[in-house]
């Protein structure tokens, strides 16, 4: 198995980015630093590539077959920005929250050492890192209406009382933030997991299962899931300090990860692109 | 997959991750035959550890009733059947499958994802006994209608599925005393552990959204105390010590002597390959098809080894330990009628008759001049 996993990784990793054509990227007259707009005008003539995806097979749990077979992608930017808009069908929307239930959610993957010899598309490895933007209707929710509370996601529940939930009387004072969230252990531990999200996450990693989320975030993402299908804009900063850098005029490579929660997608269980695919971005 | 040796199940079986045992190992014993189901253990873990947001439904330390109970839903039942039928002949090696052998292959363990619902009936077949008592019954041994109460917490794994199923590495079994903990500054809740754990005691936290499980009370632990559901154990039924391999059993070591030395204490559902580290004193009384089932063939040497405690006053002087101390008893010794328990130094921390003594008061209380009697 070790020895496929092998012929496997060096098939890819030859294949580099000696590919077809790299897709152009135009630039247009808009702001694109601001929260992506899904039907903005500038989308109109933009062309569409299809990107092919399968069951990501290189550890363990994988997904049984693939879910996402394909990523329809637009990519425009304006000088400082980039902006993808994807689109995938998805029959049921999902925002997790309960147990067991996860979210809809889609990632953007990039080089950094080096936009022309990239290292593996699985995750990046040691000392070679990629820099990944992973958008989660989840993390949307966050967003827009406030991280759910435990009362929004079990309206029915009863608890009689948190600890250190109680409010000023007499000699007492209320608590504070920290003091609530002293048995949150996730929150108390400092995990990015437990926080409130901004739509999406900027993540550097060096292979499977070593990501870590970045505390700065030049980004925005928004999505928007309508007749099965998802279209979700991610909009990046071309230059991103100890990340991803892409330059006008130049060549660089993206991957594309993409899960669908409703059918318990999440982690390594996930559809994705076994290659780079390859685009300039033109200075017009 | 590496070649690992599980003793449990008398042979070598496959494990992602090589074997490497812990300088000690946390193991908790339980005798069956004295739980009463009156969840102290329960309340004393929520209390210490799951009384915060998102834990509501979180009970790190539960007691359910056999065979009807199960927290959560059909646990036992759902882990078996997708295990699949396996056989176990007495006096042999398990040659049935464990569930990293028989996952699929792209999965790290047969398993199942409880839904949520699944979590929300903790007390589901509470006292329900096997069948009705009919008018002229009586009682025979095993009985023929019969529950038992299975407190259960983490097993603290030899072998954890939750451990080797986490895509992040984030669970870790520590070098001091084999506790598996999550790390909770780097799980990103994905829920692997829930999925792969057979025991189903790994839980996801939705308010801090990463998952969580039995600590074993690490920080007790640390400081030579026993852990909080152990200390406050109402019947006194347990007894949390540490666990060697038959191969390196410690003389005087309490939880070795149970295991190894008496054979009384078995391992649950071994066949399911993870070297749990709780292990049981069967029920004598429960159905022996269905205790073969939860601890394997050897339950009916466990339990006959068990009737015969009377007539051993060492094996009876550590049964009545079990519950006398909050520490950590790392040996004990029988002499004289009194059974006593060492820390790890060797200093004594308890001492008590292995029979109480009796007293016998006169009928008439000559100073208050006043008859006594038992009434209360
Ligand atoms: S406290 Fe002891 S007797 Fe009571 S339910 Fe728990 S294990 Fe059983
Ligand atoms: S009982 Fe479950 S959660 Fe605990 S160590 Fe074993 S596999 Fe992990
Ligand atoms: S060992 Fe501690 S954390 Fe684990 S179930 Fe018992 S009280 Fe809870």
């Amino acid at each position: 198995m070790k020895m496929i996993k092998f012929l496997i990784l060096t098939t890819f990793l030859s294949s580099g980015l000696a590919r077809a054509e790299d897709y152009s990227i135009r630039k247009v007259s808009a702001d694109l630093s601001k929260p992506p707009q899904i039907t903005a005008d500038y989308w109109q003539n933009v062309p569409e590539l299809k990107v092919d995806l399968l069951a990501q097979m290189m550890v363990k749990p994988k997904p049984a077959k693939v879910l996402t077979e394909s990523v329809k992608v637009q990519i425009v930017h304006d000088g400082k920005y980039m902006a993808f808009r994807m689109r995938w069908a998805d029959k049921e929307k999902s925002e997790a929250g309960k147990l067991g239930e996860f979210s809809d959610s889609v990632a953007l993957e990039f080089p950094v050492l080096d936009n022309a010899n990239p290292p593996p598309i699985f995750m990046g490895y040691k000392d070679n890192p990629v820099h990944l933007f992973h958008w989660r209707a989840q993390y949307q929710y966050d967003a827009e209406h406030g991280k759910k509370g435990i009362k929004d996601i079990y309206p029915n529940l009863s608890a009689d009382m948190y600890p250190n939930e109680f409010v000023n009387r007499g000699s007492l004072r209320p608590a504070t933030e920290a003091e609530l969230e002293t048995f949150s252990h996730g929150k108390a531990a400092g995990n990015p997991q437990s926080s409130l999200k901004k739509a999406l996450d900027e993540i550097m990693a060096e292979g499977f299962g070593s990501s870590v989320v970045r505390e700065d975030i030049d980004s925005a993402a928004r999505g928007e899931w309508k007749d099965g299908e998802w279209t979700v804009v991610i909009s990046r900063a071309l230059k991103r300090p100890n990340g991803s850098v892409l330059e006008v005029g130049k060549s660089a490579a993206f991957g594309i990860a993409v899960w669908q929660g409703g059918q318990d997608e999440v982690a390594s269980r996930k559809s994705i692109t076994m290659q780079w695919q390859p685009f300039k971005i033109e200075v017009k | 997959m590496a070649k690992v040796k599980n003793w449990q199940i008398q042979r070598d079986m496959e494990y992602p991750y090589t074997e490497h045992r812990p300088k000690r190992q946390w193991s908790i014993i339980f005798d069956l035959n004295k739980c009463i189901a009156c969840q102290t253990c329960t309340i004393a873990c929520k209390t210490t550890w799951t009384s915060g947001k998102g834990q509501e439904y979180m009970f790190w330390n539960n007691v359910e009733t056999k065979p009807y109970g199960s927290y959560p839903l059909a646990w036992d039942v759902r882990v078996l059947e997708t295990l699949g039928q396996q056989a176990w002949k007495a006096k042999e090696p398990y040659y049935g499958k464990t569930i990293f052998e028989a996952a699929n292959e792209n999965e790290v363990a047969a398993h199942f994802n409880p839904k949520d619902e699944d979590w929300m009936y903790p007390n589901n077949g509470e006292d329900d006994c096997l069948g009705n008592v009919s008018h002229g019954e009586h009682i025979t041994l095993p009985h023929d209608k019969w529950f038992y109460y299975l407190p259960r917490t983490c097993a603290h794994c030899t072998y954890p599925a939750c451990l080797a199923a986490c895509p992040r590495k984030a669970i870790y079994k520590r070098e001091e005393d084999g506790i598996v903990l999550i790390d909770q500054s780097r799980c990103k809740g994905y829920g692997e552990c829930v999925r792969a754990c057979p025991y189903k005691k790994s839980m996801y936290n939705p308010h801090t959204r990463v998952s969580e499980k039995c600590v074993g009370c690490y920080p007790a632990v640390e400081k030579g105390y026993q852990p909080m559901c152990v200390q406050n154990c109402i019947g006194k039924i347990r007894v949390m010590g540490f666990v060697n391999p038959p191969w390196s059993i410690r003389e005087g070591n309490p939880i070795d002597y149970l295991i190894h030395k008496k054979e009384i204490a078995l391992p649950y559902y071994p066949q399911l390959g993870l070297e749990p580290n709780i292990y049981y004193i069967p029920p004598i009384h429960a159905n022996r098809d269905y205790l073969l089932q939860m601890f394997g063939p050897k339950v009916d040497q466990a339990v006959a080894n068990y009737k015969n405690l009377k007539n051993d006053p060492v094996a009876q002087g550590l049964m009545v330990l079990i519950g006398s101390t909050d520490r950590i008893m790392h040996s004990f010794k029988v002499k004289n009628g009194i059974a006593s328990g060492y820390d790890e130094k060797g200093d004594e921390i308890v001492s008590v008759p292995v029979t109480e003594p009796l007293f016998e008061r006169a009928p008439f209380d000559k100073d208050l001049k006043a008859v006594r009697n038992n009434t209360p």
